[in-house]
């Protein structure tokens, strides 16, 4: 209790003071209570409910005269500003806001940044209305804080965009709160799981094992406990795993998880991550898979090209002989080759395998070379050994048959025979050439198209030597036809 | 301020009743309007700490009191009146 100013005479003032009350100048006094001090008693008017309400409101309130000085300030206001009132009460209202001060209009709420003493700044909500206390004309000015509603804003805008983004997501994102339980799903993760998966375990919701069986180490991280407890507390990247579903399909996921922080950064959770990977999984395997094909059939074709280079050098008579049978033969490797590697190694219809190795010998409009069959897709591995077939038997017919001659031709037919296992009989017949005395021609090439027909063809030859020209049948296996197979094409000239 | 034309004043005030209101903002108005710059107002909620109210023995609220320039002073309601504000508070016109 501060002690009584010396200066300043005991009950100097007595007869003023009876005279003030008396003429109703004041509305509070003070009385000394011998216990507990002095005490002010309010002399009470119509107004005590509002200023009793105003007093203990929650929100700020203060009182303004009508040049905008403040009169009273609420203890709730001082808490808000972090003043007392001493420090209030006196000063412009303005100067309570950083920035632009609210304009007041009676009734109508505006928002504002009230000051602190902390040098911090609160958004308020600021209404007004004008009062009168006793012969005072002044403003009630109330100011509600709108941190915590701002602060359920900002939660709430945080929460709507992270939904947003895990509705949008195409891959399968859950979040899991510390305790390993998941609180947000995205789309895809929600199909994954095969139970709702708000509010389960992780391993409740997702059913996981190796995509690998050589992994063990990582295999026995999938007992449900552990995995649930190393997502929710501890970085995890890149484990393949596969995900049971309903059907027998195993999609092959990459397993992440990362921590969830706030913006304190502490760690409240954790984003886990399930990214499918089983077309890049599948692409990889089809790449070895080639590559190991592709090895394969380098291998193949460097023996076959020895032994063709072996037996093409002792059946010819002049290193010129040898020169243009095996360039003829390496051309019909080599057009083997591109059609595979045009139709990616799936074959090619018999049509158009005749047109690739005879195009040298078609003249534009002619009608030496006629080709007439069903479609039929021959099966990739009969391309090579039937361009080589072809080869020679055009290469016979260039040197002695009917393409030696101005106005030979060669009419080559075929049909489709046999049951399920089908195969092919194609006629080569040579007419307009030289006449045939029946001397068979018994050189590598034949030997050439017979050895391959048998067995790398799996089919059998027949040679007829009739005086109008050579005849020859080839029956060889394919193991698969296009549809369609038994109409007639149309016949092709090349 | 300077303690040669300084002038020193307390109001002591209960909360925001109607005299305590009007007393605030009268001797604002007076003090900007006879002493602009000259003043210093120290405003005393006795509802917040009636114990206040034994320094300068305040009987009745609103009260003010001059603390300087010394001697010191009282002018006891709500300062309504101008005329005997500056009489009592010893305030020439400037």
């Amino acid at each position: 209790m501060s002690p009584r100013d010396p200066k300043l005479p005991l009950f100097e003032n007595a007869d003023e003071t009876v005279a003030a009350i008396h003429q109703g100048d004041v509305d509070a006094v003070v009385v000394m209570h011998s216990l507990e001090g002095p005490q002010v008693i309010l002399l009470h008017g119509a107004e005590e409910p509002y200023r009793v309400l105003v007093e203990r409101m929650s929100d700020g309130a203060l009182t303004t005269g009508p040049d905008g000085v403040i009169l009273y300030v609420n203890d709730r206001l001082c808490e808000q500003t972090g003043y007392p009132s001493a420090r209030l009460v006196g000063r412009d209202l303005a100067s309570l806001f950083e920035g632009e001060p609210p304009t007041l209009v009676p009734e109508v709420t505006a928002e504002a940044s009230l000051l602190r003493n902390d040098n911090d700044a609160m958004p308020v909500a600021v209404w007004s209305r004008p009062i009168s206390i006793g012969d005072t004309t002044a403003t009630l000015v109330r100011l509600t804080d709108l941190s915590i509603r701002r602060r359920a804003e900002q939660i709430a805008a945080a929460e709507r965009f992270a939904r947003s983004v895990l509705e949008q997501s195409t891959e399968a994102i859950v979040v899991l709160s510390p305790d390993g339980h998941i609180t947000h799903a995205s789309g895809p993760a929600e199909q994954l799981a095969w139970r709702p998966p708000i509010g389960c375990l992780f391993s409740e919701a997702f059913s996981l094992e190796a995509s690998t069986n050589e992994d063990a180490g990582t295999r026995a991280r999938f007992s449900a406990e552990s995995l649930d407890t190393i997502l929710a507390t501890k970085p995890f990247h890149g484990v393949e795993v596969k995900v049971r579903g309903d059907g027998h399909a195993k999609p092959t996921f990459l397993l992440s998880a990362g921590p969830l922080v706030d913006e304190h950064r502490a760690n409240v959770g954790s984003i886990v991550t399930l990214t499918d990977i089983t077309e890049r999984k599948r692409a990889e395997e089809q790449q070895a898979t080639l590559v190991a094909e592709l090895n394969h059939r380098v291998k193949n074709i460097l023996a076959i090209v020895q032994s063709v280079a072996a037996q093409t050098l002792r059946s010819s008579g002049s290193l010129e002989n040898f020169s243009d049978a095996f360039a003829g033969r390496l051309k019909a490797l080599a057009i083997a080759h591109d059609v595979l590697t045009e139709t990616r190694w799936v074959g090619i219809g018999l049509s158009e395998l005749l047109a690739a190795v005879l195009a040298p010998f078609r003249s534009p409009g002619g009608t030496r070379v006629s080709i007439s069959g069903p479609a039929i897709l021959l099966p990739a591995r009969t391309v090579v050994p039937l361009s080589m077939v072809l080869n020679e038997m055009t290469t016979n017919a260039t040197k002695y048959g009917a393409l030696s001659t101005p106005n030979g031709t060669v009419g080559i037919t075929w049909l489709v025979t046999g049951g399920s296992e089908k195969s092919v009989e194609l006629i080569w017949l040579e007419r307009g050439g030289p006449e045939v005395t029946g001397v068979a021609r018994n050189g590598f090439g034949t030997k050439l198209i017979d050895h391959v027909i048998r067995h790398d063809l799996d089919g059998s030859t027949r040679i007829d030597f009739d005086p109008a020209g050579a005849r020859w049948t080839i029956v060889f296996s394919v193991s698969s036809l296009t549809a369609g197979q038994g109409a007639a094409a149309a016949p092709a000239t090349v | 301020m300077t303690e040669t034309n300084g002038y020193n004043l307390r109001l002591y005030v209960a909360g925001q009743t109607p005299k305590s209101i009007a007393a605030i903002a009268n001797l604002k108005k007076i003090c900007e309007q006879h002493l602009p710059g000259r003043y210093e107002i120290e405003i005393i909620d006795l509802m917040k700490d009636p114990a206040l109210a034994v320094r300068h023995q305040i009987v009745a609220i609103p009260t003010l009191i001059r603390q300087l320039p010394e001697p010191l002073k009282r002018i006891i309601g709500d300062l309504s009146n101008t005329e005997k504000v500056l009489v009592g508070l010893d305030i020439r016109p400037t």
